[in-house]
């Protein structure tokens, strides 16, 4: 009756809204870290760098960390909207950093992985917890952080890679880079066109017909260049970044329709500018980094059947400086102070709205022998909100003198203020609301080993977050949706993940595994006929499992990925589930060495192996089997 | 190596298939699914997008409540989402399932699906004119969409300006609550052509008619927009006899229901309220005080004036009614399927 209030529009941000979690990942075999030392985050905590394999095998940020961590993927399906959480947290709770700087829209603190092709980007981080604190608030369950690699004296690099794969999937992607001693520069173009027309079985329907997915085409382009300069002491440089997506947004199941003129209905476009100067280098013991950096992003949304045209804009201006002064060989103070100015305009509010989101950030961490312990502590001012007091205090202890097992603890507090959204939304926006406040522990077992030709690295980390004043979008006592401090969140759980790498006579071997078990529960009651107490949050499986293996003989790849999401509520009584489900990808690939400077790769990648049905979230349909093509071309 | 291969087929054979596919539930208490006269069907509207909408079956006599009977009844299917109203006509149930553009029809005994009414926009509210007839209001169409009830196809649309809301049939003349402009509409059902329209209050949601044949109509006053007003309408010559003022702007009555004998109106505002189609003023103090709970349905059972109230608790679990006696004295409390708003009692 009421449920009419929400207007679709607030209802398609509200799929933003969404809900939660967690977990992990590795590095493997030829990744080659990337050196910003003044951003590096002590060893008291958890953090994991995909490795450069996976990255090239994914297509985009989604599809790369459903594959090697167990941080969980919301997709509303292929190239659709998925969202990122760690731990049982939100979307909202997950900082997502391009070098060191948050993206995420001020609009609604999110932002969607399928619109970040794995083309662009060159280093992934996954940062855990407590360890999000460093880089700024909002990373209640952690932050991911997107890395751009400027290399020096490499002389002509030309990349040109072309990928053909099933539901008329197309993607070019090139990258020309050019480096001397003193100056390099990067080009990297991207373009994909993806039918998406899948054929699934609609069980939604009665007679289960086989059917076609509709209005799911897609359409995304980009540029990124970089320009650096070596210093004497260090780089400057500057990075810009465009990307533009146009999407039809499929119904779900129910809706399909065999009406022609009501299959295309709603369709998104995203347009995003993105430009950082940057200027690091390292002197008189000091590391430093200093950044500025401009986002602009467009939403538009169409609804034709609710005849809804809505634009939305933002703008961010970051200017950030991070030191690094190591007083001693055991002594460092870190310094990071962010000034930050947000900006959004949108149909949904009446008028533009603008805050600055600044903090300090000071920190120690020192050394005595196999111990290291680290303090920090954060002052954010959001608006006219000052906090002073997010610490965050670690350790690590290594337990043995020769071999490399480590102990690590540490705890946190953080915060995430509220979005524009949660702020102004008209109607239903409330400006009286707090931030929400985690309180997190994390401890932790790592041990890396290696003998002859093998190495074996493994960690084992359990974590508890308590987190107050969680904000939740519901219909108040006048019948208007609008969002509160009603919940109170519990996650624990335990992370496991194991890195092997051998060699078997000729054959390489890599495994990449990862596990994550999360408890997540609601603590609050609405009233006394609430079952949701103590209950699991919705969208937040207990058990997460995936690994690859990959295979190389001489100049051929095999690998195989397999990916396990166990069972997630999709009522918050528990009463309601989807089943767990189970993908198996894989992938042969071969290359040839056409002169010593150029290489030719062709590549088959076959994903869902088992043609599985399932559904990632209620009634959306997913692709069965399908697969990818790959020719690619490298000079160097 | 051979332990490499080993471990992979054990965690490949892991992935065999399952016969389980979509949402399950854990515990939707099956039972009869067969209706009979004065059992009350519960339209449970889900979430906006999520397919989760469906219809619980309670015999009162009983205490029996049967969730997902749309989906035991037809092969397990989902019934669709937003599902806003029931009507019972011609020995079958049309169901209008806002988001999923649809009025599924059933048979009134074992729910089983007849067919459906498909290619509507953003259907609210089925009104049956005739045999063969029916009114469908709609909240994005701009347009009343009249559909045939043997074909179940739409055979043609009277336009409106925006969201068309709860209608009703009286001496051969139809009334519509029009949100948008806050009109009551006024159609002649053999034409089609909407033949004059009056200023109400804003946003009409909802529309009975009493013994005297005077149409009540209860509008919200929008969001903080105006005093919310039940207006007491009289189709005769078209005008307003008396409207009742709320006190309290911020106030969004809903639900206007009326009794078996067609003497007492209830409504929702926060609280359940009761009051005599003869009364001077609007009632100052609830029938049934909410407790905590966010009454969101109501009916009245013609049958016996007794009063089901929804509470859609976090509008994400399985949603709770409970049931009074006519004097307002709690009979029975069970849960039914997520976000109860409407109730349909059938004979």
């Amino acid at each position: 009756m009421k449920t009419v209030r929400i207007t679709k529009l607030l209802m398609f941000m509200l799929l933003w809204q969404g809900v939660s979690y967690s977990q992990n990942s590795i590095d493997t075999i030829d990744f080659k870290a990337i050196e910003i030392v003044a951003d590096r985050l002590p060893d008291a905590y958890k953090i994991s760098q995909l490795d450069s394999t996976s990255i090239k095998q994914a297509t985009n940020l989604s599809d790369l960390l459903n594959s090697s961590s167990t941080v969980f993927i919301k997709s509303y399906g292929s190239g659709s909207l998925a969202s990122v959480s760690f731990r049982g947290t939100g979307a909202s709770h997950t900082s997502v950093l391009w070098n060191g700087i948050a993206i995420n829209s001020p609009m609604n603190g999110q932002v969607d992985f399928s619109l970040f092709p794995t083309a662009f980007i060159d280093g992934v981080e996954l940062n855990y917890g407590a360890s999000g604190l460093i880089n700024g608030n909002g990373a209640l369950g952690g932050s991911v952080n997107l890395q751009n690699n400027s290399q020096f004296n490499k002389g002509l690099q030309v990349g040109l890679t072309q990928s053909i794969g099933s539901f008329n999937n197309y993607t070019s992607s090139a990258n020309i880079g050019f480096s001397n001693t003193k100056w390099t520069t990067t080009t990297k173009l991207y373009f994909k066109t993806n039918q998406n027309n899948f054929k699934y079985t609609n069980t939604a329907l009665i007679d289960r017909p086989i059917v076609e997915q509709f209005s799911a085409d897609l359409k995304q382009y980009g540029l990124q260049q970089e320009v650096f300069r070596k210093l004497k002491n260090g780089t400057l440089g500057l990075r810009v970044w465009y990307f533009n997506s146009d999407r039809n947004l499929p119904g779900n199941m129910l809706n399909y329709n065999k009406e022609e003129s009501l299959k295309v209905s709603e369709n998104q476009k995203d347009e995003s500018y993105r430009a950082m100067l940057e200027w690091k280098g390292f002197a008189n013991r000091i590391d430093y980094k200093l950044s500025s950096t401009v986002l602009a992003d467009e939403l538009i949304y169409e609804n034709t059947i609710s005849n809804i045209h809505s634009k939305s804009k933002t703008l961010t201006i970051d200017n950030k400086v991070s030191t690094k002064a190591y007083l001693n060989n055991n002594f460092t103070i870190l310094n990071n102070l962010s000034i930050r100015f947000e900006q959004a305009e949108s149909s949904g509010f009446n008028t533009i709205h603008s805050r600055f989101n600044n903090y300090w950030l000071f920190g120690i961490t020192k050394r005595l022998m196999r111990l290291e312990a680290t303090v920090f502590n954060r002052l954010t001012t959001v608006g006219d909100d000052f906090n002073g007091f997010s610490p965050s205090v670690g350790a690590r202890y290594q337990l043995f003198k020769k071999e490399q097992l480590s102990i690590k603890a540490n705890a946190a507090i953080n915060y995430n203020y509220p979005t524009f959204n949660d702020l102004y939304w008209s109607v239903g926006g409330n400006e009286d609301l707090l931030p929400e406040k985690s309180e997190m522990l994390e401890t932790g077992l790592s041990y890396t080993k290696k003998f002859k030709s093998t190495l074996i690295s493994s960690e084992l980390t359990s974590f508890y977050s308590h987190v107050y004043d969680w904000i939740i979008w519901m219909p108040n006592s006048t019948n208007i949706w609008s969002p509160s401090n009603l919940k109170q969140v519990e996650n624990k759980g335990l992370e496991y993940s194991l890195t092997v790498k051998t060699k078997l006579n000729k054959i390489k071997i890599s495994f990449n595994g990862n596990y994550s078990y999360t408890i997540s529960t609601n603590l609050k009651a609405q009233n006394n006929n609430d079952k949701s107490v103590s209950k699991q949050l919705i969208y937040v499986p207990y058990h997460q499992l995936n690994y690859t293996l990959n295979l190389q003989v001489k100049n051929y790849l095999l690998s195989y990925n397999y990916n396990y999401t166990g069972l997630r509520y999709t009522s918050t009584d528990n009463n309601w589930y989807l089943p767990a489900n189970f993908i198996s990808n894989i992938a042969l690939q071969k290359s040839i060495n056409a002169s010593n400077k150029t290489k030719l790769t062709v590549g088959l990648k076959v994903n869902n192996l088992l043609n599985q049905e399932y559904q990632a979230i209620s009634w959306r349909a997913m692709p069965g089997r399908n697969y990818l093509f790959t020719f690619s071309y490298q000079f160097r | 190596m051979k332990n490499w291969i080993i471990i992979l087929t054990l965690l490949i054979l892991f992935s065999c298939k399952k016969d389980e596919l979509g949402p399950q539930c854990i515990s939707c208490p099956k039972g009869s699914i067969t209706s009979q006269n004065a059992d009350v069907l519960i339209i449970n509207e889900g979430n906006f997008g999520w397919g989760n909408g469906s219809l619980s079956l309670y015999k009162p006599s009983l205490k029996a409540v049967t969730n997902q009977i749309y989906s035991s009844a037809n092969s397990n299917t989902p019934l669709g989402d937003v599902v806003q109203s029931a009507y019972q006509y011609n020995s079958k149930i049309y169901v209008v399932a806002n988001n999923s553009s649809k009025i599924e029809v059933l048979d009134q005994n074992n729910f089983k699906s007849l067919g459906s009414i498909t290619g509507l926009n953003s259907p609210r509210f089925l009104l049956p004119i005739n045999a063969t007839k029916a009114y469908v209001s709609d909240l994005y169409a701009n347009a009343i969409q009249v559909v045939n009830l043997i074909s179940n196809t739409i055979t043609t649309s009277i336009p409106t300006n925006g969201w068309t809301e709860q209608m009703i049939l009286h001496k051969d003349t139809v009334y519509v609550g029009d949100m948008t402009n806050n009109n009551l509409l006024i159609i002649n059902p053999n034409s089609n052509n909407l033949v004059d329209s009056v200023k109400v209050g804003i946003q009409p949601n909802s529309i009975v008619k009493d013994k005297n044949d005077k149409l009540w109509i209860l509008c919200s006053g929008g969001i903080n927009i105006s005093n919310p007003q039940l207006i007491r309408f009289n189709p005769q010559n078209r005008t307003i006899e008396a409207t009742y003022t709320f006190p309290n702007i911020g106030d969004s009555p809903g639900n206007l229901k009326i009794n078996g004998n067609k003497d007492e109106l209830y409504f929702i505002n926060n609280n359940v309220y009761k009051m005599d189609i003869t009364a001077s003023s609007l009632p100052s103090t609830p029938f049934i005080t909410n407790n905590n709970n966010t009454f969101y349905g109501l009916g009245i059972n013609p049958f016996d004036n007794e009063i089901y109230v929804a509470d859609a608790i976090d509008y994400v679990q399985s949603g709770i009614v409970f049931r009074y006696n006519a004097s307002g004295v709690l009979q029975h409390q069970f849960n039914v399927g997520i976000i109860p708003g409407n109730f349909l009692f059938i004979n």
